[in-house]
């Protein structure tokens, strides 16, 4: 009686595990793109609208390279007036970033989406126009005016890196919004005499310490060329 | 995860640590300084009893309006490259002319540009109270020592 109820108990273990090992081959194998991600920066059109003294469009693109790496770029030109209690000058100017995205977040099965860490090399060609400047002195004793000078300062270059953080979700089939914020650090740069480079495109403001932040926030499609099994 | 967040959060900070350059904190355009010296003994400075010191066409400083010195600070007019000033001590009044030529330099976002003079020189002036006046320096890039002492 007691062997006959050890049986039964083992089989039924034996057909339990089976079921399991059935169910897991059972599965349908989902599938992972490969292919090229091209995409706009959506926020500089808009800054642009508001701000005339704003001018800069950003290409960005991506291509899956291994399972959580993608390399990644970024191409820009930018034309921008500051406007500084001293001084006022415009800065015009091309860039492109070059470097990869390392995807940290899990998927659940079937979704794409994207938290990332990045790394970034950066160089920008570009111009600074000085439009005017008041000689600063202390006190008002004399009526201090701005000087026009309009003095151009061409072929200008910097080379950063950059610390990227950002995520990327997939709202309709292979159409991402995403979002990123980089920590830049400068590496060198082609100053003009007697003025700095205060600004820098695809930069930002060049702080003190030469570092600096930008941010983007993109729409971009991705173009599946290559469809891996998992 | 609560780590690796930390982590990133200090590589951050250490990476970037902004600094704070919205505020002038660098020197600017420098004054003219001239301290007063006794016209016997030339090593000893020697008060004034300024009853105002203006530039011409000017109101007075404010500064400078019944005080007891040896030495003044007067800024010099960056529009031009000669700027007039009529000192007065115990009710007399004397003239000096300071012609120069100007410089701007750039110094941060914050501050701009700055004027420094060269060619500093007298380029006239009245001895009524004033005996004589020695230029120490012809350029004036900073406030750290006199550009020119008058003996009285």
């Amino acid at each position: 009686m007691r062997k006959r109820h050890i049986l039964i108990f083992i089989i039924s273990c034996w057909i339990s595990i089976q079921s399991y090992a059935q169910q897991n081959t059972d599965t349908i194998k989902r599938q992972e793109s490969y292919g090229i991600r091209l995409g706009i920066d959506v926020s500089k059109p808009i800054i642009t609208f508001f701000d005339k003294q704003n001018k800069g469009i950003e290409m960005v693109g991506d291509i899956r390279i291994l399972n959580n790496y993608y390399l990644a770029t970024e191409i820009g030109n930018t034309t921008k007036t500051t406007n500084e209690d001293y001084i006022n000058f415009t800065t015009k100017g091309s860039y492109i970033k070059v470097g990869f995205n390392y995807n940290a977040y899990k998927n659940w099965v079937g979704m794409r989406n994207e938290i990332y860490v990045g790394l970034r090399y950066g160089i920008s060609f570009f111009s600074q126009t000085l439009n005017n400047y008041t000689p600063n002195a202390t006190g008002t004793y004399f009526n201090s005016a701005p000087i026009e000078t309009g003095t151009k300062f061409s072929g200008l270059n910097a080379q950063w890196y950059a610390l990227l953080f950002g995520m990327k979700v997939e709202t309709f089939k292979n159409l991402y919004l995403g979002a990123s914020v980089s920590f830049n650090k400068m590496i060198s740069t082609k100053e003009p005499e007697n003025f700095k480079n205060l600004y820098v495109p695809g930069f930002n403001r060049v702080f003190l310490n030469d570092s600096g932040v930008s941010f983007n926030y993109t729409l971009s499609y991705l173009i599946p060329i290559i469809k891996k099994k998992k | 995860m609560k780590k690796q967040i930390i982590i990133f959060i200090i590589l951050i900070t250490a990476f970037l640590s902004c600094e704070k350059d919205d505020i002038c904190i660098d020197a600017i355009t420098p004054n003219l300084i001239i301290r007063f010296y006794n016209d016997t003994l030339h090593t000893e400075l020697k008060k004034v009893e300024l009853d105002s010191v203006w530039a011409i066409n000017k109101n007075g400083l404010s500064a400078y309006k019944g005080v007891s010195t040896d030495s003044i600070a007067i800024p010099l007019d960056l529009t031009e490259n000669t700027t007039k000033y009529i000192i007065e001590n115990n009710s007399i009044k004397d003239t000096i002319e300071f012609s120069y030529s100007r410089n701007d330099v750039f110094v941060s976002r914050s501050c701009g540009y700055k004027t420094i003079f060269d060619n500093l020189q007298i380029s006239n002036n009245t001895n009524n109270w004033i005996k004589s006046i020695t230029i120490n320096n012809t350029t004036i890039t900073d406030e750290k020592a006199a550009h020119i002492n008058i003996y009285h």
